[in-house]
């Protein structure tokens, strides 16, 4: 077993006085100093900060105050999350400079709930580009092997979680961007419901795609930080104003009864995934099946139609908010970012009402498939990381992605690891359901968690 | 669903058009990830019914 805590456990012995808070904010403060030098996870550490969170964590633990799950847990934040009086740069010589005066919405939230803040994380350049190396500071590495890709965008989240630097922290997802980290560096990251948790505060790429959500060690992990962040925010205009579910109500559960649709041709014909991608898929089918839940292969639109709608409306929002910089500090962006982006100019007003027509058909396509399902089941990538230096400019667009389509339809996906490929990193497999139902997905997620043996591994650097 | 080509002259005067003026280096950058977009667009541009509105893109009730 790993000796580095979850935080339900942590929780578990914060609440009952066997854990300081302040060792470990400084546990985990010391792995920082010991590890990021080789993983570039975190673009600032906030000792000082962390520090104080945590005495004051302690304080309430001593007086029987505690706040609830979160309280003394070690985060941090993607660095596109607007932090008070704390840089905020998107990864961006743009935002080099700049300092927020408001906590995101989400921030404030998780403060509120009693975390202790240990820094802000590496991105890729305004959550869309990347692998840079023209950036001011350099990509995440992944900790299994740090030859190779994070994904992102939420790089340096999906490498600090995994590293045991946090117990969790902030992501967020416009097409893929916490599913994606948390599939290759082998953790849990669920890009909730549209809606569901407030973007007010945090840096936009494309706003009817955005989404902010949580990325941890395990699924459960995540429900415990997604209940500290979610809930109505009037100052986002997508934000719902409807009552927040428990979402560990379900955890426990198993599956039994649960009807579970496959959509192989997404994995198989469309994008073929890698051997154990498939392999572990599969496994985690036949495990559903044997505990009682009803498995049977679906059919929706090609995963290329999801994509090429997702795509197309996400350069041309990113183009609509980034065009003045773009036209007058075209050379203080990354490449990447620049070049995809710059790509919105390619096509016409027409050409997007008809992309967002078609959003609509999609939309309706998954609910209907869901009408008689509880969970979709996909692939969250095509297989292990590949090496950062062969990440090619133009491939999160060339081949269809599998996390699209639920940014295109603003249900909630949730990636978990389904074990280790040929390479030695990690493969996983994604679970999506009906909006506003990520208890059953939690519920799913924790049964496969917790009858492998996949969360008792951890990277060697980690160890 | 076939993609119209696209060539650098094409892609220079859009580029510019846009406002973002690109030298032909630049321009024969982009133009890889252009030849995806039309490919994207192709894809998009399938005909479609009528009742395919963009107004009810999510439905009234998740909010």
């Amino acid at each position: 077993m790993s000796a580095i805590l979850t935080i339900a456990e942590a929780a578990k012995q914060i609440a009952a006085k066997k854990l300081s808070p302040v060792e470990l904010a400084k546990t985990h403060l010391d792995r920082i100093k010991r590890l990021d030098p080789q993983l570039n996870a975190f673009l600032m550490v906030t000792e000082e900060r962390a520090l104080a969170d945590a005495k004051a964590a302690e304080a309430r633990q001593m007086s029987g105050s505690l706040r609830g799950p979160l309280d003394g847990i070690p985060i941090a934040h993607k660095d596109i999350y607007g932090t008070a009086g704390i840089r905020t740069t998107a990864h961006s010589k743009l935002l080099e400079d700049n300092v927020p005066t408001r906590d995101a919405h989400t921030v404030k939230k998780w403060a509120d709930a009693g975390t202790v803040m240990l820094g802000k994380l590496s991105t890729h350049e305004f959550a869309f580009g990347g692998p840079s190396f023209d950036l001011p500071w350099p990509p995440a590495r992944n900790p299994w092997n740090r030859e190779h890709f994070t994904a992102g965008s939420s790089s340096g989240t999906g490498a600090a979680v995994a590293a045991g630097l946090i117990l969790g922290g902030t992501g967020s997802d416009t097409g893929g961007s916490i599913r994606g980290p948390a599939a290759l560096c082998g953790i849990a990251g669920i890009k909730p419901t549209y809606g569901l948790s407030s973007r007010a505060g945090i840096l936009p790429l494309a706003f009817s795609l955005d989404h902010a959500g949580p990325m941890a060690w395990t699924s459960e992990d995540c429900a415990l930080l997604l209940q500290g962040m979610a809930g109505h925010d009037p100052e986002d205009p997508a934000s719902v104003n409807r009552p927040v579910a428990d979402f560990t109500a379900e955890v426990g559960k198993g599956v039994k009864g649960l009807r579970i649709g496959v959509v192989r041709h997404f994995f198989e014909t469309d994008h073929r995934a890698s051997d154990a991608t498939r392999a572990g898929i599969d496994s985690a089918m036949d495990f559903f099946r044997k505990e009682g839940a009803e498995v049977r292969d679906i059919t929706l639109s090609p995963a290329a139609d999801y994509h090429a709608v997702g795509y197309l409306l996400m350069i041309n929002e990113a183009f609509t908010l980034h065009a003045p910089w773009m036209r007058d500090r075209f050379k203080d962006y990354g490449e990447l970012f620049r070049d995809r982006v710059a790509l919105a100019a390619t096509f016409s007003g027409a050409d997007i009402v008809q992309a967002t027509r078609r959003r609509r058909l999609l939309c309706r396509e998954m609910a209907t498939a869901m009408e008689d399902l509880d969970i979709i089941v996909s692939a969250s990538q095509p297989g292990e990381a590949p090496r950062i230096a062969d990440v090619p400019k133009w491939a999160n667009m060339e081949k269809p992605s599998f996390t699209m389509p639920c940014n295109v339809t603003g249900f909630p996906a949730i990636s978990i690891c389904t074990g280790f490929g040929q390479g030695g990193l990690p493969v996983s497999m994604q679970l999506s359901g009906k909006p506003f139902t990520e208890p059953t997905l939690f519920r799913a997620a924790h049964a496969y968690e917790t009858a492998t043996s996949w969360r008792n591994k951890r990277p060697a650097m980690a160890a | 669903m076939s993609a119209s080509p696209i060539d650098e002259a094409e892609l220079k005067v859009l580029l510019a058009r846009a406002g973002l003026p690109h030298s032909p280096e630049q321009v024969k950058a982009i133009l890889p990830g252009a030849e995806i977009v039309q490919r994207l667009l192709a894809r998009v541009n399938a005909p479609l019914p009528r009742e395919a509105e963009p107004a009810l893109t999510f439905k009234v009730e998740q909010k």
